[in-house]
């Protein structure tokens, strides 16, 4: 039989109902995997597999698995099994027999028959695989090329291959991110090459090419690097040679997600690869000039004109009714005056009047120019909103940052275990590590606090006075009426007046120190100058004591030995100042005092460990990583500040790009308007395609024209939208909306406009509109020109 | 050997799910210069006939040969490019593009070439004049009457010089006056720019008036 004659013909009842009794069978074997509690070692065995043709195969022994180590459901599980593998089996017989072949067409051969058929359908090809070779290696490429770069760029040559191991690394030692911007970079534009060079040469889409490709080469990766965060023998296998990969997807929170983000990404880059070849070579001939096509867009549709972006910007800032209401109102006189104009015109030359009338409804709006419009304003609101919320959010993360770095040092040197006797020396070698910039010894530790009013459990630290600042705010964020030197000079500190009311003496006699066991007071012998402590701004309101209290700390863990057993130590202290940095937990759970004092209390010798402050704080993981080269690795080990407030700033970091994506609905959504004013234009102008391409104008060409047409919507959407956005955080930072306190902890509301994040608004808006109007371009590409031009 | 050449050539279309085979077998060669007219029945497929020797519609089978060369082996671009330069198309109606002047859409074929804009616009402007329009160059084609339009649309497929003027029903929507100036326009362009012409047309007096008549039936071409 003629392979051309093979047709085949569906009965829908047979199809519909096999459906339902194959999903009927699915569901029972569901229920049979997940009663016997296989679920795990199923998906296991089927994951991959369902991808390649072996499925079949590799289901069967998933039931055999399900089978097998099903010890809780032995008794339902095999019958439930062997009931649901038939049933799905009948409904796909079912199916099978609603599939018939099509009775073999009674007419006789057309006079045609034997013919030449025209050479351009006889040279037509169904599958390029050299386009798939471009599509799939080129996403592979990609993936690869990104996974090479972000480890050489970020931590130099991977160590383990075999090189003398350099000690200041080979490659360019950048920090993380930037290695990553770079990477992501080079990886798109290796998939977007690839896409243009594939479909250029297919002169085609080659859709089922590009699934093809991305299915089976592209997916490996994305999957191997998504199991390795779960199972443990692939860390070990792989976790060392990609640790600069997983720490930056890491910085999210959920690695996973940033592997397939930046899958998706480079998929998107490729398809945009794909239809700029397409659009470029497809016709046969690479052309990227758009002279032409720019010339009849921008009649096709007048996007930029003062009126459309002023409009669309003024319902943008102020809303919708206002505009409006202002619009109709200067329309509406206008109207009227020139409706007068014409009418005493027309009382001297009827024919003037009639012309100006005319002229007049020359001016009336299309409706494709209102879907213009509103597609702008569309697109405009889209970035408008990811701009202001994007930044506020930035706003809080900088306001964030800036208390707990205010607060923290950069990096922390400490060693593994136990204290840091040799602090001085550490600190002299560390000092020459380049980007740090400031060293402080410091002690922590946890201790109860007790004032005359009450109890708090606080963290202390011993600090040093002198270079504490050269870290951490804390000498800036001391309030009017402590100072920080009187650490050091407790003598100075000014007894309260709420405790010289309870003394006999007003000026002369020290609190005195009460015995903690006998509870009776000492003898007020001699003035006893307290040590000095500095506590925060909130805990100095809830124990309700103020400069110059004094309070008690008790810390559980150094005992002393007592008459009656071990006891707490406790020791008092004189409040010398109180601190305010911005942050609640800051504010109300640390106490500083001297470093000596400290190792006097809980009996150390040295300190904890050392903070640092590093010149660029996005640098501080290299640093870090660098100091502890120099100190000459273990025992020492350094941790920055990310590594320390992980949980927080990832957290943060995952909260915004997600915020970012339910925000690029609205572009989406704003992309819908615009694939729909296209349409229109495509469906209205289908005369004119007709007209073009009998004027010789390419398939490719009025691709270009109809893309330019969405391009240019929402290049004006998202320029408005950076404006209006860009406006309104400007308001908000200069004017500001309050904020209350007691829940921030901020007044108002923080702004931070960043430019990357800011410019990734419109590219993205632009990226997204361009992706809108490639179906309806080819859609317009694909008029036939005999359609158009038929004579009605 | 002759500028243009069909051999073969089937097409059909399809209406209501039956076959209307409306070119059958069609060969026929026309002469560099010729002057050719072609009548027939409506429906036989005269337009059709014309939108294939054009490069507009693909036939199903068999081939168009200009100068010898076979124009649907070409790609898509080179077959546009084919269209762009050598033929030139004048329809019943004068599809000019409204959102451009008379003088847009005469240069637009040559701007489609993306040639210099000011030389296609002053040669645009020459050939309104030529067609008496030099007074209308930056009218739209909704403020044109049909034969001014038609005029528009006439210039507009000479400007590249074309070496073949197809035109298909010129006149058909034109009052016999209008239309016996463009005619007239046409055997101008044939005699004095060399230009190979092919008018399909209804006018009998017309197709009377051309050196070769064509006359389309069956689905077959044969010399009236």
């Amino acid at each position: 039989m003629h392979p051309a004659e093979r047709q085949t013909d569906y009965r829908w009842p047979l199809l519909w109902a096999g459906a339902l009794v194959a999903l009927v069978g699915a569901a029972l074997l569901g229920v049979a995997i997940s009663e016997s509690e296989a679920w795990a070692e199923v998906a296991g065995a089927l994951g991959l597999s369902l991808v390649g043709w072996g499925s079949l195969l590799q289901s069967f022994d998933a039931g055999a698995l399900a089978l097998g180590p099903g010890p809780a459901g032995a008794v339902a599980g095999p019958k439930m099994l062997v009931a649901g593998t038939l049933v799905w089996l009948a409904g796909w017989a079912l199916i099978a027999s609603g599939i018939r072949r099509a009775p073999v067409s009674t007419e006789g051969p057309s006079p045609a028959a034997g013919s030449t058929l025209y050479p351009r359908l006889a040279r037509y090809r169904d599958f390029y695989w050299s386009t798939l070779g471009a599509y799939g290696g080129g996403i592979l490429l990609a993936e690869l090329v990104m996974l090479l770069l972000q480890t050489v760029l970020s931590s130099g040559v991977p160590s383990d291959l075999g090189v003398a191991s350099k000690e200041s690394s080979g490659g360019a030692s950048l920090p993380p991110t930037i290695a990553f911007a770079i990477a992501l970079v080079v990886g798109a534009g290796v998939a977007f090459a690839s896409g243009f060079v594939g479909a250029s040469r297919a002169q085609r889409l080659s859709l089922p090419e590009a699934t093809i490709g991305v299915f089976y080469l592209g997916l490996p990766v994305p999957i191997l690097l998504s199991l390795m965060e779960r199972v443990p023998s692939l860390q070990l296998a792989l976790g060392y040679r990609l640790r600069e990969v997983s720490y930056v997807a890491g910085l999210l929170g959920r690695p996973e997600l940033g592997y397939w983000l930046v899958f998706a990404a480079l998929v998107l880059a490729l398809v945009l690869g794909i239809n700029t070849g397409f659009i470029a070579a497809g016709s046969g001939r690479v052309d990227l000039r758009l002279g032409f096509e720019l010339f009849v867009a921008r009649r096709h549709v007048a996007v930029f004109r003062p009126s459309l972006l002023l409009g669309a910007l003024a319902v943008l800032m102020f809303g919708i009714i206002p505009p409006l209401i202002i619009y109709f109102i200067i329309r509406g006189a206008e109207a009227a005056v020139e409706r007068t104009r014409v009418k005493s015109l027309g009382l001297a030359d009827p024919l003037a009047a009639a012309a100006a009338q005319h002229r007049m409804k020359l001016h009336e709006q299309s409706p494709t120019m209102m879907m213009t419009a509103l597609s702008v304003g569309g697109v405009g609101v889209g970035v408008m909103a990811l701009i202001i919320v994007l930044s506020v959010m930035s706003g809080f993360e900088a306001d964030l940052q800036q208390k707990i770095l205010g607060t923290n040092a950069h990096a922390v040197v400490s060693k593994y275990a136990g204290e840091l006797p040799e602090y001085a020396k550490v600190m002299e070698q560390v000092k020459r590590v380049p980007g740090v910039v400031g060293q402080t010894p410091f002690i922590i530790n946890q201790v109860m606090i007790a004032s005359e009013g009450n109890v708090d459990g606080v963290i202390i630290k011993g600090i040093d006075p002198h270079t504490v600042g050269t870290v951490t705010d804390l000498p800036q964020n001391i309030l009017p009426g402590g100072d920080l030197g009187h650490l050091e000079q407790p003598g100075k500190i000014l007894p309260s007046r709420a405790v010289d009311d309870d003394e006999d003496a007003p000026t002369k006699t020290p609190p005195e120190e009460e015995d903690p066991i006998i509870g009776k007071a000492s003898k007020p012998a001699k003035p006893t100058v307290l040590p000095g402590i500095i506590v925060g701004r909130e805990l100095a309101a809830s124990l309700r004591v103020v400069v110059g209290d004094r309070v008690n700390v008790v810390s559980p863990l150094g005992t002393e030995l007592g008459p009656t057993g071990p006891i707490p130590k406790s020791r008092a202290f004189r409040v010398a100042g109180v601190f305010y940095s911005g942050m609640y937990e800051y504010d109300s759970k640390f106490v500083y005092i001297l470093l000596k004092e400290a190792q006097d209390f809980f009996a150390l010798k040295g300190a904890t460990g050392i903070e640092l402050k590093v010149a660029d704080i996005d640098d501080a993981r290299r640093i870090s990583n660098q100091v502890v080269r120099v100190l000459g690795g273990y025992p020492y080990r350094a941790r920055d500040w990310g590594e320390m407030n992980k949980n927080l700033f990832s957290a943060l970091r995952l909260e915004k790009l997600v915020m970012g994506i339910i925000l690029s609905i609205i572009i989406i959504v704003a992309a819908g308007l615009i694939v729909a004013t296209v349409i229109m234009l495509v469906l209205e102008k289908r005369k004119e395609i007709s007209v073009l391409k009998a004027l010789g104008v390419p398939d490719g060409g009025i691709v270009k024209i109809f893309l330019a047409e969405g391009l240019q919507i929402g290049v004006a959407g998202g320029l408005l939208g950076l404006f209006s956005g860009l406006a309104w955080c400007l308001f908000i930072e200069k004017v500001g909306i309050k904020l209350d306190p007691e829940v921030y902890y901020i007044p108002a509301l923080p702004v931070r406009i960043e430019p990357v994040q800011t410019a990734l608004a419109v590219i993205i808006a632009v990226l997204v509109t361009y992706l809108a109007s490639i179906y309806p371009a080819l859609k317009a590409s694909s008029v036939e020109p005999v359609e158009g031009l038929k004579a009605e | 050997m002759a500028l243009l050449s069909i051999r073969n050539v089937f097409k059909s279309y399809f209406l209501h799910g039956k076959r209307i085979d409306v070119l059958r077998a069609v060969s026929l060669d026309i002469q560099a210069g010729e002057l050719v007219s072609m009548i027939g029945a409506s429906g036989a497929g005269k337009s059709t006939f014309l939108h294939v020797l054009g490069t507009l519609d693909a036939p199903a089978a068999g081939e168009v040969l200009f100068d010898g060369r076979s124009v649907f082996s070409m790609n898509d671009a080179e077959i546009a490019e084919f269209r762009n330069r050598t033929i030139g198309f004048v329809f019943q109606s004068h599809y000019l593009l409204p959102e451009f002047t008379a003088l847009e859409n005469v240069a637009m074929p040559a701007l489609i070439q993306r040639r210099d804009r000011a030389g296609a616009y002053t040669y645009a402007r020459e050939l309104l004049e030529r067609v008496g329009l030099g007074s209308r160059v930056d009218h739209r084609p909704g403020e044109l009457s049909g034969g001014e339009a038609q005029r528009v649309a006439l210039a507009r497929a000479l400007v590249l010089k074309p070496a073949v003027l197809l035109a298909d029903e010129p006149t058909g929507n034109l009052d016999p006056t209008t239309g016996e100036g463009i005619h007239q326009l046409l055997r101008d362009v044939n005699r004095d720019l060399g230009i190979t012409a092919v008018i399909v047309t209804h006018n009998e007096t017309l197709a009377r008036s051309m050196p070769r008549r064509l006359r389309l039936a069956g689905g077959q071409v044969s010399e009236a």
